[in-house]
């Protein structure tokens, strides 16, 4: 049903991780650091900054622009200490993610509208890792999708990041494998509000 | 991550049972059984990745890779320095410790101290390793970290410099269970640097998951004898030693033969009839098996022909001696006493303390509001309710009361001492409180009732703690750090003699009360129904985008209150809690029940924004919550704040109504959910997305 991303490795010593990385993962901490600024850590502002600057490159990409809200929402699915920021792992995680779903809208916008089409968007999320029955394609279509059921990349990426956010909570808390979790309401809370 | 789904998972594992000595937590999911014998079948000696034989784990300034003092240093294996090594030689010993070049002497002399209770030492050095059969270069070890017991797995290769060990090793040249202890605890703390300087009672509690107490003799509270006979019927670890004044005291020796700047073990408090008089006694331990005091009391002195009645043997073991407690008070300088949990005292016919202990976070914006100096923000920082019901029972100690300690932790400070950090400056204060126990008391309560009692310093320890004797009531205690807005986490402990219950205020309900005022159709008058047509367009439905167009018109004619805009995002979640009808789009009665609301939230934003700054500040944001009808506990309110808060710690009109209708939102499917009341609900994969997508 849900074929998940890896999920990020366990938090290492820094010392640790410096050593081991890779010249890529080297490059990608210089540039972390640049934007995380003195305290390290990515903030939804942030985060907006860097991804508009990022999609202002690709022309052939259809958006108005991620929205300090769906940042917001991004961050938070992410951030396990409700500090509202995001560490170097996590935005890492994010971060590949991103460039990884990036590639599956390109694909999968077959008639080069720039957006991803009701017909399109099943084809996708199967391609991201997200087999979703016709229920759930409709309701994110309505949640994600504009009037006319297309998406646009700054959407598709907000659902996305959250989607694959909720299926790993979703096996987080079901340790049993049974298939359903059961959650009090103040876990209910914490988990829906902050998102 | 998915953040909250995993520190959820853990609290529940630990709820299960995880954390315990027995069941300690895995440290990095390290699996000692799992890697050795995978070592062992391929015949190699355990190298660990996670704390590598490199420069990065010595330290990063004083022991940095460029420093005089690691320079040519080497790691080698206990089997490369010795011909015949051994884990332990003839059961651990005090000498088994001597101190290397780092300044961790407090760790030291806990783990000297340990090595006198052989079965809290049996928790922290496991005894399924050896030298011998099985060998296979890895040992492990289990501490006790902020409230779980962690399982630490290392290999063998100790740093050395000409030959020797660099820090700790043992008197006796082929024994190396110390070295390896504190490479594992380094290893915890981020490197061997990071231990630099501490409290010993740092490391008691790290191996005993107790509670300590330091006592100062110039001011010894009045009832110290009782504190002391009482710590030593409950099993707890007890040290004291006289000051010194320059470090050329260290370890000189006074007239009487008492050593200075050494840590003794104080073993026994009994009261004897001399001479028609009751006279308090204590019995010291020199750890060194020698050198005793000489003074009144010794081994076989006159004062001993003069006792009637019950008598101590008076000749104690080696390194042993009794001494009067008033010639203790003057001679000695302060008491460090390590009060054990319930689970380490092995022993049934001990007095138990009863403890309750809680994990709490300080984030700036909700809950770091900082002492109580800050009238403003201090009612913010979390709130626990202790209820003291019986009381002491101790007839010698004209007090009556109910006594407890309570120990407040900062977690986790000393590993980020690498990145700059550094310990927080912390402590409490304590209310006298009656009435309803579950909720957050406001700023009003703090600025009219005094404090009954507070820790007895701020102080930038990793732990304060301190004991209390009350009347039988119900007291809140409140912890924070010195100046707000530091994000931090802590634990928090009480110890009470006698059963105590204590609520932390954050487990209280989550509820939501409120009376929607649903309008329908027919209660539309025609003003506002030619308003809605005027908006909705020919379809006569309210569509998200419409609504946002809406919503912005309006804000934007308002110099009273501040906003960016509502995004499409929140006028979706607008539509989807007011949509009954399930098109994704708002009828005439439903768009009337909608602006009803947000009417009403305007007006206690209004209300609740007292500084007229057109925003709400996070502790206003906490009352109008309330106002709204929310009860809300510390965890849920630091994740709204973090998530709809602005970089200044200011919530917008925006992101207000979005919060507040997403919650409710969140609360109404919850209660939908929850047919039957029983406080939780099961959802399968399919409805879990459904309500998490929206």
């Amino acid at each position: 049903q849900f074929a998940p991303s890896n999920p990020p490795p366990p938090r290492r010593p820094v010392a640790y991780a410096e050593k081991h990385e890779s010249d890529e993962e080297k490059q990608f901490r210089r540039v972390f650091q640049q934007l995380a600024g003195d305290d390290m850590e990515v903030s939804p502002t942030e985060l907006m900054n860097i991804l508009n600057k990022i999609i202002g490159k690709h022309g052939d990409l259809k958006t108005d622009g991620f929205s300090i809200e769906s940042c917001r929402s991004m961050v938070a699915v992410m951030d396990s200490d409700s500090t509202g920021k995001l560490g170097f792992h996590e935005f890492k995680y994010l971060w590949d993610n991103i460039k990884k779903w990036q590639g599956v809208y390109k694909t999968f916008d077959e008639d080069r509208s720039g957006s991803i089409g009701p017909n399109e968007l099943p084809k996708a999320f199967t391609a991201a890792g997200f087999r979703l029955n016709d229920q759930l394609f409709n309701m994110i279509i309505r949640r994600y999708s504009d009037e006319s059921g297309n998406m646009d990349f700054d959407n598709y990426i907000g659902c996305l990041v959250r989607l694959d956010a909720m299926c790993r909570a979703f096996k987080t808390l079901d340790k049993d494998n049974n298939g359903t979790i059961k959650v009090n309401i103040k876990e209910w809370l914490q988990l829906t509000m902050y998102s | 991550m998915s953040g909250v789904a995993s520190t959820l998972a853990k609290k529940r594992a630990m709820a299960a049972g995880f954390g315990t000595n027995a069941n300690a937590v895995r440290y990095l999911n390290q699996n000692f059984e799992a890697l050795r014998a995978q070592c062992l079948d391929n015949g190699q000696l355990f190298s660990d990745p996670m704390f590598p034989a490199a420069p990065e784990s010595l330290g990063f300034k004083e022991l940095g890779s460029s420093s005089y003092k690691t320079r040519g240093v080497t790691w080698k294996r206990p089997t490369e320095l010795v011909s015949k090594p051994e884990f332990i030689v003839g059961g651990a010993t005090r000498t088994d410790i001597c101190q290397g070049a780092l300044g961790d002497c407090w760790l030291l002399a806990a783990i000297a101290s340990l090595t006198l209770n052989e079965f809290v030492m049996a928790r922290v050095v496991p005894q399924d390793q050896s030298f011998g059969q099985n060998y296979a270069g890895i040992f492990h070890f289990q501490f006790w970290q902020f409230g779980e017991w962690v399982d630490v797995v290392i290999d063998d290769r100790l740093p050395v410099k000409d030959g020797e060990l660099l820090f700790v090793h043992s008197a006796e040249g082929r024994e190396f269970w110390s070295a390896l202890l504190e490479k594992a605890y380094a290893k915890v703390n981020g490197c061997y640097e990071a231990l630099s300087g501490g409290s010993t009672t740092e490391g008691f509690e790290d191996f005993t998951g107790g509670i300590a107490e330091n006592f100062d003799l110039r001011q010894p509270p009045s009832n110290l004898f009782q504190v002391i006979k009482k710590a030593l019927e409950a099993g707890a670890l007890l040290g004291c030693s006289i000051d010194i004044t320059s470090a050329a005291d260290s370890e000189a020796v006074t007239r009487q033969k008492l050593v200075k700047g050494h840590a003794y073990s104080l073993t026994g408090a009994v009261e004897v009839n001399y001479r028609g008089r009751q006279e308090k006694l204590v019995r010291m331990r020199n750890p060194w098996g020698q050198v005793e005091w000489t003074g009144a009391w010794s081994d076989g002195s006159s004062e001993w022909s003069y006792v009637t009645g019950d008598c101590p043997h008076a000749n104690a073991e080696d390194g042993e001696f009794w001494m009067s407690f008033n010639e203790f008070l003057r001679n000695y300088s302060r008491v460090e006493v390590c009060t054990l949990t319930p689970d380490t005292i092995e022993d049934d016919s001990v007095k138990h303390w009863s403890i309750s202990k809680f994990d709490g976070t300080w984030r700036r914006g909700s809950t770091a509001g900082g002492c109580r100096n800050n009238p403003y923000t201090f009612w913010m920082n979390p709130q626990f309710v202790i209820k003291l019901d019986e009381e002491d029972d101790d007839p010698d100690d004209g007090e009556v009361g109910c006594s407890f300690v309570v120990g407040l932790i900062q977690k986790n400070r000393r590993r980020l001492r690498k990145q700059g950090e550094d310990m927080h400056t912390i402590g409490f204060a304590i209310y006298e409180f009656h009435g309803q126990r579950d909720v957050h008391l406001d700023k009003n309560f703090f600025l009219s009732h005094a404090q009954k009692a507070r820790s007895e310093t701020f102080i930038n320890l990793r732990e304060v703690s301190n004991r209390f004797k009350l009347p039988p009531g119900e007291y809140l205690i409140v912890p924070s750090t010195f100046d707000p807005h530091l994000n931090g986490d802590f634990c928090i402990r009480v110890f009470s003699e006698k059963q105590a219950e204590t609520v932390n205020i954050d487990d209280v309900f989550l509820v939501f009360v409120s009376v929607q005022d649903l309008v329908s159709d027919q209660d539309v008058d025609s003003g506002f129904k030619n308003l809605f047509t005027k908006l909705a367009g020919p379809d006569m439905e309210i569509s998200a985008s419409e609504l946002q167009t809406i919503m912005n018109k309006i804000v934007s004619k308002r110099t009273d209150i501040k906003t960016d805009g509502f995004s499409l995002d929140t006028c979706r979640v607008m539509v989807n809690l007011m949509d009954d009808s399930g098109n994704g789009k708002l009828g005439l009665g439903e768009f009337a029940t909608l602006w009803k609301k947000v009417q009403n939230y305007l007006s206690i934003y209004k209300k609740n924004d007292s500084d007229n700054s057109g925003t709400m500040s996070t502790p206003e944001m906490r009352v109008a919550l309330k106002d709204a009808g929310f009860s809300l506990n510390n965890t849920i309110y630091q994740q709204l704040v973090a998530r709809y808060s602005d970089p200044d710690m200011t919530i917008d009109f925006d992101n207000f109504v979005s919060c507040l209708m997403r919650m409710e939102l969140m609360f109404r499917i919850f209660y939908k959910l929850d047919t039957n009341s029983s406080g939780s609900i099961e959802l399968d994969f399919q409805q879990w997305l459904t309500f998490a997508m929206i």
